[in-house]
């Protein structure tokens, strides 16, 4: 379940921050500013462009949230802003470099988990973390997409202008980066290790 | 589970087990608080583009008012005994200016001293236990933050709130200290087992 829809807000207060009120976008804003930023540095990873996101993301909700109708929970309302923003951001990213979504992962190679203070030997949650960290954007964007927030591959694809084909290959590349930092299944490390050196 | 049906149910080169343990061990991750100068930029930015209407003003407060203020004060006092020294502290002030709808008075009222109850019940927990889950104590920590932020807002010295609105941040303190006690009623039974 995703963080956002674990924080419920009075409905009350949404509807005093349609109508402009200060007060209750400052409420809006601590209730959901962690998971917005924590959201946005995953998938940009640099905290000013986090901070840009957050911001960005608040004024629009600020603009736009006399048409929440309320279909929908607040937080995943705020979620789709958010993740919008991100995915623009990373585009915008890609493009400024050249680059086509496809073309990420040619950024990286295994190694780079190693000399980005991945162990080989890892035994708490800091390894997965920093694997996860290492992946390439789009595909970190994917994994958290999809395994953490509970987006379906074809909510991924439209979101970043693929195919849900795109979207599957992504994750399936991501979990062979991300396979040997699991806390189960440790018992077959080293040879998942020796795997990962030689390739 | 045989080891073909096993291959059978593998998800993107993951195992069912471990495809659970890598979606549970990701949203265990830490979240991350952005820091404080970022609400002050979407402020500047939201007043510069008119984003935030003026509150309304309160009109001045009439006598009948300040007595069901008072009525209310001592009836917190006396269901919650012991209590006057510590609420200073964790608690927003009163207002100094009370809300002239009557009626609006005694919904406030209720919800002062619900939340005053609540305190009081969080209070006579036990201390929070040493060993915690790391999941419990970012939620109880959220809460707390949320509840900060009312306080803060109850507490603001800019215009003050109309009655409406002072009684719907007071029914989300309520609220949020309610969630903020169940959390930590079963924290302590955790602990006790």
């Amino acid at each position: 379940m995703s963080k956002f829809a674990d924080i419920q807000i009075d409905q009350a207060i949404i509807k005093r921050a349609a109508n402009g009120d200060s007060h209750a976008h400052g409420i809006l804003y601590r209730a959901f500013s962690t998971p917005v930023y924590s959201i946005c540095l995953r998938f940009t990873r640099v905290p000013a462009h986090a901070e840009d996101l957050v911001q960005e993301t608040f004024i629009e909700v600020m603009r736009s949230i006399g048409q929440f109708r309320g279909e929908a929970a607040i937080g995943s309302w705020i979620r789709r802003i958010a993740v919008t923003k991100a995915l623009m951001f990373l585009r915008s990213a890609w493009t400024s470099r050249g680059q086509s979504l496809a073309d990420d992962w040619d950024d990286k190679t295994p190694g780079d988990a190693v000399s980005h203070g991945v162990s080989r030997h890892p035994d708490d949650a800091l390894d997965l973390d920093a694997a996860l960290q290492n992946l390439p954007s789009v595909s970190r964007a994917v994994v958290w997409l999809h395994d953490v927030e509970g987006y379906t591959h074809k909510e991924i694809a439209a979101l970043m202008g693929k195919t849900e084909s795109f979207s599957k290959s992504q994750l399936s590349r991501a979990y062979q980066r991300l396979r040997p930092m699991l806390t189960i299944g440790r018992e077959g490390l080293a040879a998942d290790s020796a795997a990962l050196r030689s390739y | 589970m045989t080891s073909d049906s096993k291959d059978e149910e593998m998800i993107y080169g993951l195992t069912v087990d471990e495809h659970d343990a890598l979606q549970r061990e990701l949203r265990e991750l830490p979240d991350t608080m952005p820091p404080r100068a970022v609400w002050q930029r979407i402020r500047e930015q939201a007043e510069a583009e008119g984003l935030f209407k003026r509150p309304m003003t309160r009109r001045p407060s009439t006598w009948y008012a300040g007595i069901g203020l008072a009525a209310a004060i001592a009836f917190a006092a006396l269901i919650v005994p012991g209590l006057n020294d510590n609420l200073q502290r964790d608690l927003p002030t009163l207002p100094e200016n009370p809300p002239t709808n009557t009626t609006q008075l005694t919904a406030l009222q209720a919800l002062m001293v619900e939340s005053r109850q609540l305190e009081s019940d969080l209070r006579a927990l036990p201390g929070q236990p040493r060993v915690r889950r790391a999941g419990t104590v970012a939620t109880i920590s959220e809460i707390e933050d949320r509840i900060a932020a009312i306080d803060y807002q109850l507490n603001d010295s800019g215009p003050r709130l109309s009655p409406g609105d002072e009684e719907i941040f007071w029914r989300e303190r309520v609220r949020l200290m309610n969630s903020l006690l169940r959390l930590r009623y079963a924290q302590t039974q955790r602990t006790a087992f």
